[in-house]
């Protein structure tokens, strides 16, 4: 109970969060998540020239009070979607986010079955054992040999 | 039943294997290394890979493939982030006083903002017009970076070389002027 509590609170503490990144990103969180077209890395891990053209236009486009939604547009019209880290939330992009999801899950599933399939293998059946009646009354004369 | 769940997982597996082989092939055909520059490098001549994009100054759409048979073309890949590319650029401007009326210069402004790329263009004093290839998908299919890259295509749209000393300019511009 008190686990299902933190989780909630810590959910209704990312949203304004998530929000306000989302009004007034900053211009290294945007470097984290963009590309630098000509290396292969993210604006953050680059120094070249292409990467510090795209560094000013953020810092202008952030100066001008733009969200992080319209300055990834922006860069998107002009470099295209790869110029973002991370697939985009819509069309194909979707696949990049949905197939690993759905392959665990799949594979969740997949173990999931075959360990119940497993453990219901290794145990027999019970079975109602049925004594013979001359054994089961010799059984019950031993038995009341030790009763006090 | 379990022989029936037992073949359809056979099945899947064969399906997500024969898939992959598919997709090895593809990959395969589809070689990202197979461009322009690689093909003049083993002595090819390819016919100059089309491309339609819009003009940086806003006045339509450049399309290669209407050139074709009509004029010989220099294409020069540049950006506003490339140094050398200054120098290359007023090269081909110079270039294009003597040639102009017999060789179209055409621009690919590459993995580039296309503003910056104006100004760029202002500040050089460079005419010639230039299409906008942001996210370098042109690029990619002549040879990639690095970039300046200058090719020669012929009139019957051969690409004739690409320039690697800039001792080659002259030469080249006669060979596709007379083409």
């Amino acid at each position: 109970m008190k686990r299902v509590a933190l989780v909630l609170v810590a959910g209704l503490l990312a949203v304004p969060v998530a929000r306000a990144s989302e009004q007034h990103p900053t211009q290294a969180e945007l470097e984290g998540e963009v590309m630098c077209p000509v290396c292969g890395t993210t604006l953050d891990q680059s120094g070249s020239p292409a990467a510090e053209q795209i560094k000013r236009v953020i810092a202008r486009r952030i100066a001008a009070g733009d969200t992080k939604s319209e300055i990834k547009d922006r860069l998107v019209a002009n470099y295209g979607d790869s110029i973002l880290a991370a697939p985009p939330h819509h069309g194909f992009g979707l696949l990049a986010w949905w197939l690993p999801i759905g392959g665990i899950v799949a594979a969740a599933v997949l173990v999931g079955l075959g360990a119940w399939r497993w453990s219901r293998a290794r145990e027999p059946p019970p079975r109602a054992v049925q004594l013979d009646p001359a054994l089961e009354r010799q059984l019950d004369d031993e038995l009341r040999r030790f009763e006090p | 039943m379990a022989r029936s769940a037992r073949l359809t997982a056979q099945v899947l597996a064969v399906a997500v294997v024969a898939g992959l082989l598919v997709l090895l092939i593809w990959r395969v055909a589809h070689d990202s290394t197979a461009n322009v520059s690689n093909a003049l490098d083993d002595g090819r001549h390819p016919t100059a890979p089309a491309f339609d994009l819009e003009r940086l100054d806003g006045r339509g759409r450049i399309d290669l493939a209407t050139l074709r048979g009509k004029k010989p073309i220099v294409l020069d890949f540049w950006a506003s982030w490339c140094t050398p590319c200054i120098h290359e650029s007023k090269r081909l401007e110079a270039a294009m006083k003597q040639y102009g009326h017999r060789i179209e210069f055409v621009g690919v402004d590459t993995k580039d903002f296309s503003s910056d790329a104006r100004r760029w263009q202002r500040k050089h004093g460079i005419t010639y017009p230039s299409v906008h290839d942001g996210g370098g998908d042109v690029l990619a299919k002549w040879g990639g970076l690095p970039i300046p890259r200058i090719f020669f295509v012929a009139r019957s749209g051969k690409v004739v070389g690409e320039l690697i000393t800039e001792e080659d300019l002259p030469r080249y511009l006669r060979q596709i002027a007379e083409s």
